[in-house]
């Protein structure tokens, strides 16, 4: 087990010297939804014109059931490269916050569903696997 | 926002393109967590209600209405390229810049559609193409 403490030198020095660079690189769409501003709408209390001041127009306008929604988006996309000598290797993940608000035919707010899967997002160089 | 997405991944891939423009390059591009039949068998078509979908897969990225009801969307894309400059081989001992370049992209596009009644149950759910995933290969022919 020994030998293997220079292999492993050897080896990190090996991989420093294929390295030209790193590169990270990062774009968004549409702005950040807060949470605080969500959390203020409250089901069968809140109206139309509460939700236009709190969060400003939506990004889509849908009709569904009968019932007006509001839909915010916001996307975020990591850009991870290693830039080797012989080969480079780049990771673009890309996720979004979806925020609904559905209102009822009275203009008050009937339910929010938000997801805010970009909190997670990572930088990321490894193409393979998951 | 059908297009916006395309685009965006286009003018990504272009950048990472351009940045990495020399030997070979691995890319891979991933749009949201793809889904599986394991992550969706919870849906018993009848009895759970989008809120319970969303609970465990998040919102979905559209809502829209048909005939027979409301429409949720999940989509997710998986695209893999790769590339090898040949040519950059011979930049040692050649005074002019030789490329030589094969390269290959494969998108595994994909959506989870749930059909939902007004009442918000879920009456059917269904994958738009249930896609395998491409494969890095640059062999393009």
């Amino acid at each position: 087990m020994l030998f293997l403490k220079p292999l492993t030198g050897i080896v990190i020095i090996l991989a420093l010297m294929m390295t030209q660079g790193c590169a990270f690189s990062r774009g968004t769409i549409g702005e950040d939804i807060k949470s605080e501003s969500v959390a203020e709408i409250k089901k069968a209390t809140t109206t139309k014109a509460e939700v236009l001041a709190l969060l400003g127009a939506p990004d889509r306008l849908l009709q569904v059931n009968g019932r007006d929604v509001f839909q915010y988006y916001r996307y975020d996309a990591k850009v991870g490269s290693l830039l080797l000598i012989l080969i480079n290797f780049s990771r673009v993940s890309v996720k979004s916050d979806d925020l609904f608000v559905i209102l009822n035919r009275e203009g008050i707010v009937e339910d929010v569903i938000l997801s805010k899967r970009t909190e997670g997002l990572a930088f990321r160089f490894w193409p393979f696997g998951e | 926002m059908k297009l916006l997405l395309p685009r965006l991944c286009l003018i990504i891939l272009s950048t990472v393109m351009c940045v990495t423009a020399i030997g070979c390059n691995v890319v891979r591009i991933t749009l949201n967590t793809p889904l599986t039949q394991n992550d969706v068998a919870f849906i018993v078509p009848g009895h759970t209600t989008l809120a319970d979908v969303i609970t465990k897969l998040g919102t979905p990225d559209s809502i829209t209405e048909s005939n027979v009801g409301v429409v949720a969307t999940y989509r997710f894309l998986d695209m893999k390229y790769s590339r090898i400059n040949f040519g950059w081989l011979l930049k040692p001992f050649s005074p002019i810049d030789s490329d030589l370049i094969i390269s290959r992209t494969g998108f595994g596009t994909d959506a989870f559609e749930l059909l939902c009644d007004s009442n918000w149950v879920v009456t059917h759910q269904s994958f738009l193409r249930r896609l395998s995933g491409p494969r890095f290969n640059p062999y393009p022919f």
